[in-house]
């Protein structure tokens, strides 16, 4: 399984954490990379509005040509954002792993400040552990 | 999220503090409330059937109990941010972790002298008291020992004892601003108390040496007192 | 598999076609079109209780229930939606990459752009598979045969002027039945 890249935004549509894992995706500036975050933070909630059936939660796959995004909403309301290389199945399952790390390295850590952008070193090589062999 | 589950506690109920149980403490621990309401049993979260608190409990029945990790790593977090608010620089914050692991190690040590019961004997050579810490003391508090034991080739009075994945400090990433701070200093604090109570009086500090393998391996630098190496040397077959 | 609805978007971001077979409570089944605020020039739209035409905004905020958005306020959310993706799609990787669909816990988006800009939209239920080759065929079976080359079709469609015409509806409708059938 090819992980592209692995984004985190915050439950204000704030990006928190972004690292890309593999060629495939464009480099954006870290500017861009907070627009795109927003945007989609909009995004995910009109995806909810417009459904033609009630009940229905936000985006939770994207489909392009080149990638495919899986969106994991936290039932906290933050975002993991996994892109991986198209038809790739099973990206739930990393995206319930890349939570459980953020929830062990990340929010375990006392020295992290809550909704603010993640600068966990463990957190960091415990993904990376993670991501990387599974090529 | 993580079930993970350590092997022993690092926190064992101890003795009960006469101060509390003569109802000086606040209200609001568990066990003056037994006290003055024991109709108030409807929560049965903390008291075991008899409706006695845990402290009431034989102290060798909890000997293999065990502790969430994820619990303590929460209850390590607010003490380390409760310390940082009280602090102003790393080597204050690192001398308030000793203190508070201090206080435990003190009373550690006697439980697990207490709980060797007729076997137990007092260390009077410093190889045995580092034996102590290594296997019984670490087995007890991360359920297993010491990585490792070296003497220091430069100095006389120094040990180091080494930890290559810390328990207390694996959910925690120290930021760069603050690279010198090892939260290790906790247990750090428990060593000396346990050194300390067996009459081995000593400073003990926490350090950082990551290596490829090991990026949270921490060394316990152990430093003597002089009347220690005093009473070695004038110990026999030495 | 069900097919919610279908949208056709120009390339001044306007919405010209609009069909909806939204299962709604009571009359289940019955189908909605509507094509931009204009009244739709077919003569089928006049066939009562067969089809019921998007006369004016306050026609349609009438027949739809509490809580939900009126036909024209869905598309242009709809259009908002996709216009953000395409655009976030290309920004990520380039502008050669193309948006093809997302979908959600509960219904799914198909996504079809032609090189004139125009877009093709659908949103059918969560296990249907990829219809972007469908939404081609619909543009190049019925868009440009019913729509494109009738004569009497203006060349753009302000308000969705000519494009609800009935030889498109009925072979959009005759189309949409086989793939709901598949």
């Amino acid at each position: 399984m090819v992980i592209l890249s692995i984004l985190i935004l915050n439950k204000a549509g704030g990006l928190i954490y972004q690292r890309d894992f593999n060629e495939g995706l464009k480099k954006l500036s870290s500017n861009d990379y907070l627009v795109l975050a927003g945007t989609f933070h909009g995004v995910h909630a009109i995806t909810s509005r417009i459904s033609p059936v009630p009940g229905s939660g936000g985006l939770e796959v994207l489909e392009s040509d080149q990638f495919r995004m899986q969106c994991f909403q936290t039932l906290t309301g933050t975002k993991f954002l996994v892109f991986a290389e198209p038809h790739q199945p099973n990206i739930d399952v990393v995206c319930r792993r890349v939570y459980e790390l953020y929830a062990d390295y990340v929010m375990k850590n006392p020295f992290y400040q809550i909704e603010m952008p993640i600068r966990c070193e463990s957190f960091d090589r415990h993904l990376m552990a993670y991501i990387k062999p599974k090529q | 999220m993580s079930n993970l589950h350590n092997p022993a506690s690092p926190f064992v109920p101890f003795s009960p503090n006469p101060a509390i149980q003569s109802g000086v403490a606040s209200p609001t621990t568990p066990l003056s409330i037994s006290q003055k309401t024991p109709q108030l049993g409807s929560s049965n979260l903390r008291y075991a059937s008899s409706r006695k608190s845990i402290y009431d409990r034989h102290l060798n029945r909890t000997q293999r109990s065990e502790l969430s990790k994820a619990s303590f790593a929460f209850l390590f977090g607010e003490m380390i941010q409760y310390a940082q608010k009280q602090v102003s620089g790393i080597q204050d914050l690192e001398k308030k972790l000793n203190i508070q692991g201090y206080s435990i190690g003190q009373r550690l040590l006697e439980l697990l002298l207490h709980r060797e019961g007729r076997s137990a004997k007092r260390e009077t050579r410093v190889l045995g008291i580092l034996q102590f810490v290594a296997q019984t003391v670490y087995r007890h508090l991360f359920g297993k020992p010491a990585d490792g034991l070296e003497k220091s080739r430069d100095n006389e009075d120094e040990y180091m004892l080494i930890d290559n994945d810390p328990a207390v400090n694996s959910y925690i990433s120290v930021p760069r601003e603050m690279s010198q701070l090892n939260c290790a200093a906790f247990v750090a604090g428990i060593i000396e108390a346990v050194l300390d109570g067996s009459l081995f009086p000593s400073r003990v500090t926490a350090h950082s040496v990551p290596t490829e393998q090991y990026p949270m391996k921490t060394v316990f630098l152990i430093k003597f007192d002089e009347s220690v190496l005093e009473r070695e040397s004038v110990m026999p077959n030495n | 598999m069900p097919i919610y609805s279908f949208y056709i978007f120009d390339r001044h971001c306007e919405c010209i076609y609009v069909k909806q077979w939204l299962e709604r409570e009571r009359n289940s089944l019955r189908p909605t079109t509507s094509s931009g605020a204009s009244i739709i020039n077919s003569p089928l739209s006049g066939a009562p209780d067969k089809r019921i035409s998007a006369g004016t905004i306050a026609d349609q905020s009438l027949r739809t229930a509490p809580g939900r958005l009126s036909v024209q306020d869905d598309a242009k959310l709809v259009f908002g939606v996709v216009f953000s993706l395409r655009n976030m799609v290309r920004k990520l990787s380039g502008p050669e990459d193309n948006f093809v669909s997302y979908r959600t816990g509960s219904y799914k988006l198909h996504y079809y752009e032609t090189a004139t800009n125009l877009k093709f939209v659908m949103l059918t239920d969560v296990k249907m598979s990829n219809l972007r080759v469908v939404l081609h065929q619909i543009y190049v079976n019925l868009y440009v045969e019913y729509v494109t080359k009738n004569p009497l079709s203006p060349v753009e469609h302000p308000g969705g002027e000519g494009v609800a015409v009935e030889l498109f509806e009925l072979g959009l409708d005759r189309f949409v039945q086989t793939i709901q059938e598949a």
